[in-house]
Formats: structure tokens, sequence, C-alpha cells
């Protein structure tokens, strides 16, 4: 079987999860064998932006006409496409609930000059494009990028919890910062993955790789009422990193 | 069974010979709560716990546990895995005892496990007794006294600790130590029964078992399983705190490049949306109310019918891990309060 060309391309975000698939430094060269790199302008100059593609990896949310026209694009090249990131799988950040919307937004970042900027709503890439596989997290893990490529590679699909990270925090026996110390932690509603990092340094979960399957937020909401969270800091929360909801 | 005591200034003593025996891992505090893990010295040792975060149940069905590797042409086989690490948990509650009798009735039984049983086989159980607290309803459950499933128990009585010895190894632990453990005079039967006793009345929660299967049967369609569900944040703790919950999903990672790989066994839960969803889509337990009360059926009707008890042993844990505070003791009291207006 030859091999399967790919391209990795940014949309509207940080790049983070780009540098991720290149941090992953035991086996980026392994990757690089295996897949045909033909389009990834954050690590290569040469690229061929034209030819067809098997797989494409697309970081980053929609936010301008220029992100949809991109994206639009590499779907039309590509046989599969695979969202990687938060914001590409949920709009994070960029999507994120603010007063005032875009107009308001622009305003407030280049005063009464950004109004002809080329900037829309931000949307997450299933929203513009079908998207055949999504990897979350802000960033993705490596142990689920690396195991995506090994699965794809082998004609299956990963298979990644779809539980919430108050499981894997439990795994690790980590002490519980929502019941012993009512410090608001969305671990509950937060998709697993991540093996409960941010809980086991005594960081509360903010919920930065997106719902788990079947996530109760309105339960949630209610305990954390409870224990004096305000209302619109406990919404600001739930929507900061997934704000278009959705399953992944 | 034989019967002695080991004065409590010898404990330190003792435990440093059994050392011999595997590496000693007690309960340690952790930020005001315990675990049990590796002692680094004696001291970190707390024997006076009131319960730990995971139950002994992570050193027999670890979270994630690699089960076999396999490759193309060569078959498969056992990873090189830990299974038979020699340990002594030193510090076990007597309901957490009874949970590994329970667990060894499902992978020691019908179905053997070998990885469970190789690693029965090699962690030595040393039991102590305990002082209940407002979450522990182990005397309703019957898990409140084991007389098997441990090498040692130790139970106070002042100056000693009376020694209940339960297997070959733990006489071995005794003979090891030569002239440490003493003969039990009668008073020091008297101290035992008065204080067992004293035990027995000090449990602040109960739990009435008693024709608990029949009453869940009868009220399956009630309204308290929607109330649950509509609480439950699914979120899979309190399974995974609990020491008789075994479910477990199987995941293989491929090598990349490569049509070899791992397969693995990861704790699963009947909460998870996932756990009753099969190929095609179908899921025989899509809402959450469906699925907590599968899980509480599972542990008091559904495990009663196959083994003859419930799966519960009353440990508490569930209640202190759950976010939203789901309540077992309250919701089995619910249960059997007569909520009907009378009709006849």
């Amino acid at each position: 079987m030859s091999k399967p060309r790919a391209g990795i391309f940014g949309l509207t975000g940080c790049a983070g999860d780009q540098l991720v698939i290149l941090n992953c430094e035991d086996e980026l060269l392994d990757l690089v064998s295996l897949l045909d790199m033909r389009d990834f302008l954050m690590a290569a100059s040469d690229n061929d932006t034209a030819c067809d593609l098997d797989i494409a990896l697309v970081e980053g949310a929609v936010f301008s006409r220029r992100d949809k026209e991109r994206l639009e694009r590499i779907r039309q090249r590509s046989a599969m496409l695979v969202a990687i990131g938060s914001c590409a799988v949920w709009g994070g950040v960029s999507a994120a609930e603010r007063n005032g919307g875009l107009a308001g937004l622009l305003d407030e970042t280049y005063g009464t000059q950004g109004r002809d900027y080329d900037a829309t709503e931000a949307y997450a890439l299933h929203q513009v494009v079908k998207v055949d596989l999504k990897i979350t997290g802000c960033p993705i893990e490596k142990h689920e990028f690396v195991a995506a490529v090994a699965s794809l590679l082998n004609g299956d699909p990963p298979v990644y919890p779809q539980y919430p990270v108050c499981t894997e925090c439990k795994m690790r026996e980590s002490n519980c910062l929502l019941i012993e110390k009512s410090i608001p932690c969305c671990g509950p509603l937060t998709v697993a993955g991540c093996g409960a990092r941010c809980p086991a340094l005594r960081i509360p979960c903010i919920g930065c790789r997106g719902p788990a399957a079947d996530a109760n937020a309105e339960s949630a909401r209610q305990m954390l009422a409870a224990k004096g969270v305000p209302e619109h800091d406990i919404r600001q929360r739930l929507r900061t990193f997934a704000p278009t909801g959705g399953s992944a | 069974m034989k019967i002695l005591k080991l004065p409590k200034d010898k404990l330190d003593y003792f435990a440093s010979v059994v050392q011999q025996f595997g590496e000693v891992h007690a309960p340690v505090e952790q930020d005001g709560k315990y675990v049990f893990k590796r002692l680094t010295r004696w001291s970190e040792a707390r024997l006076a716990y009131d319960r730990t975060i995971l139950p002994p149940k992570k050193y027999f069905l670890p979270p994630k546990e690699p089960l076999l590797v396999y490759r193309p042409g060569e078959g498969y086989v056992a990873p090189a895995g830990d299974v038979q690490h020699r340990l002594v948990l030193f510090g076990v509650h007597a309901c957490d005892v009874y949970a590994l009798n329970i667990l060894d009735l499902v992978f020691a039984g019908k179905y053997p496990d070998p990885y469970y049983q190789a690693r029965r086989k090699n962690i030595a159980i040393i039991g102590i007794d305990c002082v209940p607290d407002g979450k522990c309803f182990c005397r309703s459950m019957r898990a409140d006294f084991v007389d098997h499933g441990f090498d040692l128990f130790f139970c106070d009585i002042g100056g000693h600790y009376l020694t209940f010895v339960g297997s070959a190894l733990g006489d071995d632990m005794v003979l090891a130590t030569e002239t440490l453990f003493e003969t039990v005079s009668p008073a020091d039967i008297d101290e035992y029964k008065r204080r067992s006793g004293a035990k027995h009345e000090a449990f602040q929660l109960d739990v009435e078992i008693r024709d608990l299967p029949e009453i869940f049967e009868m009220e399956y369609g009630s309204a308290i399983w929607d109330d649950l569900g509509a609480q439950c944040l699914s979120c899979g703790s309190c399974s995974a705190v609990c020491p008789t919950c075994y479910c477990f999903d199987m995941n293989d990672e491929a090598v990349l490049g490569s049509r070899a790989g791992t397969r693995s066994r990861n704790w699963d839960s009947c909460l998870f949306s996932t756990h009753a969803l099969v190929a095609g889509g179908e899921n025989f337990r899509e809402s959450r109310s469906s699925r907590i009360k599968f899980r509480f059926y599972h542990k008091q009707r559904g495990f009663v019918a196959e083994y003859g008890r419930p799966s519960c042993v009353g440990c508490g844990r569930c209640i202190t891990a759950c976010p939203v505070d789901i309540d077992i003791v309250e919701v089995l009291a619910a249960l059997r309060e007569t909520r009907h207006a009378a009709t006849h």
C-alpha cells in the first residue's frame, strides 16, 4: 500500500495542536516515514497546496471568510478530515460567549477601524463542513494523536474515553477539589483523556476538552450554585471551551 | 483458627519483619484523605484511618491493565507484567476484605481470571479493625466481620492486638517473628468481646436488607429512579471507588505502523452512556435513570440472585465520592417508605 498523503492545517487558533504533533519527538520519524506529508505549512516551506489528500488534520476554529474558504478547499481535497483540538471540535475560546457579539468584539479590539476586518462569528469545523473524526483537547494529547494515526493506518477508528474526567481522577486517586474544598471543578462534565492532570496538581478542571458524553450540565449547575458559585461564573466556565455544544 | 495477641509496642518490629514477605503497602495520609501506598518508612502508615479513596481493589484489578501483547504471525503473549510481584497490604478493614471475598466469587469462581488469581495469591492481607463513622454501614451489609480472605487480622484490645491467623502465610509471618506473639488470656477474651459488642453498637447508619431484592423487584417503575437520573452526573466516581464494582472494557492499542499492539482491560462503569452501547448504535440503557437504576439493581438484587448476597459491603465510599450527594442509604430508605396513597 502506498503511503497515505497527509496535510496538517491551522485555521484561527494558537497552533498548539500542531506544536503537539511536532513535539511527538519519539514518534516523529515514524510518522513522517508512514505518512506522505504533502502540506504542513508550520513544519515545511515546500508544500504541495493543490494535491488530493488521503487525510487532512485541521486545527483552529472558523473565524473569518478566509478560514471558511480554506476549510472548504481542504475538505474538497481530502478523503478524510480530522478536527484536532478543542477549537476545531467545539469552537473553543474563539467562539466563547461574549456580550456584544461580533460587532462589539471588533469595536472593543480595534476601535471603529476594525469594522471592515475579515472576521465572522466563530464556528467549529463540523458546523461548516463534514468532519470524519474529532480529536479534542486544548491542546490534543500526544498519545491520543499517535493512537489515532496508528489505528487509522490499520483502517480502524481510534477509540477514546467518552466518560468524564472524574473517573480518571479517581483512577489516579487524587483528592476531590469539588467535594473536599468546594472548588468549582468541571471534572464531572468534561471528557476524559487528559489523565485528570490538573486536579492531580490541585488545579480545578476548566473543561478545556469539552463535554463528556451525556454530560448533566443542569445537575452540575445546581451543585455549583449550592456551593455558592455565582450563576454567571458557572455559565462562563461551561461555555468557554465548548460553546457550540453537541457531542464529541 | 489460631488466635494470638501482639503487644502494641511490638507492632513496629513486626512490620519490619513482615517486609521479607513482600513490599509493604499501607494507608498513608494525602491531604486529609487516605490512600494505600508503598511505604518508604513504617512511620508513614496510618492504621487509624477512616477509608482510603480507592479500595484495595486497585491492586487486584488495576484501573488499566495490559492483558496481552499481539503480533501478526506470532499470536499473543502475556506482557511482562507485575502479577507475580509480592506485596503485603497492611491495615485492610473488614469491609474491604469482605469485598475481596466478593470479587473472588466473580474472578476466581466459574470463570477463573488468571491475572486476578495470581495477584490474590501474591498479595498478602493484614487486616485491622476500625471505628465506624457516619458513612459506615458494613454492619447492615453483614461485612463488618470477616472469617477468611486475609492472612492476619488485628483487633485492638487495649495494650495488644488480638490476632486472627487466617492462612498458612499468616502463620509463617507469626513464626518468622518468633517470640513476639503471646497466648490469649481469659481477660483478653473478655476485652475482645466487650469491644466487639461496643463496635456493633457504634454504627450510626442502619439499612434493612431483608426482602430488599423483592422490594427492588416491585419498585422497578418507581419515580425514585427518574429523580436519581436527573441528579446523577454519570461521572463514574461511585463505581471507581466501589470495592466490588468490577465492570471493565477491553481496548486494543496498535503500535504505530504495525498491526501488532497491546490489549488492555480498563475500568468501565454502568453509569457511562457507552456501557450498554452495542454495534449498530443500539443502547440498552440510554437514559441516565436507567443506568443508575441498573447500578443499584445489580448491587442489591442481581448479585443476590447470582451469589446469594448483595455485592455492597457498606464501606460508605460512594457516599463520600458523589459530587451531587447521592446517598445509597437514603435511596434504600426511600425505597422502603410507603409513598403511595391508599386506593383500596
